[in-house]
This record gives structure tokens, C-alpha cells and sequence, in this order.
């Protein structure tokens, strides 16, 4: 697959539409998915757009250095995170509060109402990641949504390994916080 | 939270994510044997880190709408990126004429007699 889109980012760079729409319709499940995960459904269709717009106009500079798949993953993310530096005031939210308990969060596999809960988790799961800081959020999707390792995480972020691994350390932390905090207002609903 | 505790905290995800060389995961497993309060937070990461995962690995369909779009989208751009070079083309073979016309290109040194 690799080499097959290396060579329909070279044909797509040169102008040709029907390659760049295959690579469209490989890659969009990426795009839209790791869109989702990041920004929420609402907004991943817009981001997912974006994304395909910045990949047509960077091809001609896609040197074929790294995967196909991980530039996209930078885009991604890029666009991503552009779209959350609104947000930057929810950063300072994140680590000035004081969360003096944190409770068990509920186990999904030993639930007798595994299917409906599970629906709940996972919307837990999704309203807790929205409190976390976008870079730390992006990095820790990555690794443990995506199970790419430190040094594929740290390429797409761009920072270093070191880096890169605490941001998901700091986004695990603070994801077990807020999702604490939610299954905490979900019972209280 | 103080950084003290978030750095605990982070231990014990970095823990439960088995990303510790053996001697730091001895070190918190001491910790959590001794403190039910740290035994808790290890079990709270495990089970995250299992639902993140499930929820990785769940497909995730892609609507028919946003491939549609985004292809639109860039023949749109393809082509007034086209028409742009073609009138950019027009323009410039329209100077060249004009340059021409009116004797204006600079005969060069040798011309010159330099």
C-alpha cells in the first residue's frame, strides 16, 4: 500500500484528480476517525475537508521521507489542533483545579448491562477527552487509541521523543481526572 | 493539583500502561501494596486504558458525504488553479508581444558593445 501511494502522491502533486481521489477514499477513514477522536463528531466532517484541502495543496512538497500514512497523520493532527487553540483558555482549567477524589472508573467487560453501558462509557470516554489539553489529548489518541509508538507519535507531533511521551503521560493523568469527574456527574444526573 | 501528586499519578499510569523499566515498576508496586489509595488509581488506569482501547479498535464509517466533498472541493481548486496558470500564461505572452512591440527588451552586452 505504501508504495502504491507513494506513487499516487506523485501523480496527484502533478495535477491528477482521479489519483488524488483514490488516495481520498484510502486514507479517509484515517482522517475522519482520528478527526473524531480528537475534536468530536460535530466538528470532525468541517476538519476532515480541511484536511484533504492542506494535503492537496502540501503534495508537490511531499518528499516521500516518512510513510504516506504518518504525513497524513500530521495534517491531521495539525488541522486538528489549530481548530482547538480556541480553546487555549480551557488549557489553564485542565491544571488549576483541585480534584481532591478520584473514583474507580466503572469497569466496562464485568457489566451485566455491557451494551448500554458500554454506549455510556464511551460517551464518557469522548466528553472526558474534551477536557484535556488538546496536544496531550492528540498524543495520547495517538498511543492508545491508535497504538502507534512514542517515536511514530513524537514524528507526527513534531516534538521530541521525551516530549512526546509526556504528553500522553500528562494526557493519561488528566484523562482519568476528567473522566472520573464525569462518571461522578453521570451518577449525579 | 499539586505537581507532586500529578507526578504519583503519571507513575502510576506510566505503570499501568507497562511503560517502567523493572525497578521503577517494583517501586510503585510497593506503593500500591501499601496504599489502597494508589491501588485504586492503578485500577481506575487499567480499566481507561482497556476502554481506550476498545473504543480504538471500534470502525469508524466514514461519511459517503465528506469523501464526496473533499474531492469536489479540490477539482474546484484543481481548476482555478489551472485556469490561473493559463490567463498567468495569456499575460505574460501578452508583455512578451508588447516588449517586443515597442523594442523595449534589452539587447543584451554584446548588442551594446560592452
Amino acid at each position: 500500500m505504501t508504495f502504491e501511494d507513494q506513487n499516487l502522491a506523485k501523480k496527484a502533486a502533478k495535477g491528477d484528480l482521479e489519483a488524488f481521489a483514490r488516495l481520498v477514499r484510502g486514507h479517509s477513514g484515517l482522517v475522519y476517525r482520528l478527526a473524531t477522536r480528537i475534536l468530536g463528531v460535530d466538528e470532525a466532517q468541517d476538519a476532515s475537508q480541511e484536511v484533504w484541502i492542506r494535503v492537496w495543496r502540501n503534495l508537490p512538497k511531499f518528499r516521500g521521507d516518512s510513510a504516506f500514512s504518518t504525513w497524513i497523520y500530521k495534517i491531521t493532527v495539525n488541522t486538528c489542533l489549530s481548530t482547538r487553540r480556541k480553546e487555549q483558555a480551557r488549557e489553564a482549567r485542565e491544571f488549576g483545579e483541585e480534584p481532591p477524589y478520584i473514583p474507580a472508573v466503572p469497569n466496562v467487560e464485568n457489566d451485566p448491562e455491557t451494551a448500554a453501558l458500554a454506549g455510556e462509557r464511551r460517551e464518557e470516554l469522548f466528553r472526558a477527552l474534551e477536557r484535556v489539553r488538546a496536544e496531550h489529548r492528540a498524543a495520547l489518541i495517538l498511543r492508545h487509541m491508535e497504538g502507534l509508538s512514542y517515536a511514530e507519535v513524537a514524528q507526527i507531533l513534531d516534538v521530541p521523543d521525551g516530549t512526546a511521551k509526556g504528553w500522553v503521560s500528562r494526557g493519561r493523568a488528566a484523562l482519568l481526572v476528567a473522566l472520573s469527574k464525569e462518571s461522578g456527574e453521570g451518577r449525579s444526573r | 493539583m499539586a505537581p507532586k501528586e500529578w507526578e504519583v499519578l503519571e507513575r502510576i499510569g506510566a505503570y499501568a500502561a507497562s511503560e517502567l523499566s523493572p525497578e521503577e515498576a517494583r517501586e510503585v508496586e510497593r506503593m500500591i501494596l501499601e496504599d489502597p489509595d494508589a491501588s485504586r488509581l492503578a485500577e481506575s488506569y487499567l480499566r481507561m486504558l482497556a476502554l481506550l482501547g476498545a473504543v480504538g479498535e471500534e470502525p469508524q464509517e466514514v461519511p459517503q458525504a465528506v469523501i464526496d466533498y473533499a474531492i469536489r472541493r479540490v477539482t474546484i481548486s484543481a481548476f482555478f488553479r489551472q485556469a490561473e496558470w493559463f490567463f498567468a500564461g495569456i499575460g505574460r505572452a501578452y508583455v512578451d508581444a508588447f516588449v517586443h512591440y515597442l523594442d523595449l527588451r534589452d539587447p543584451g552586452p554584446a548588442a551594446r558593445g560592452i
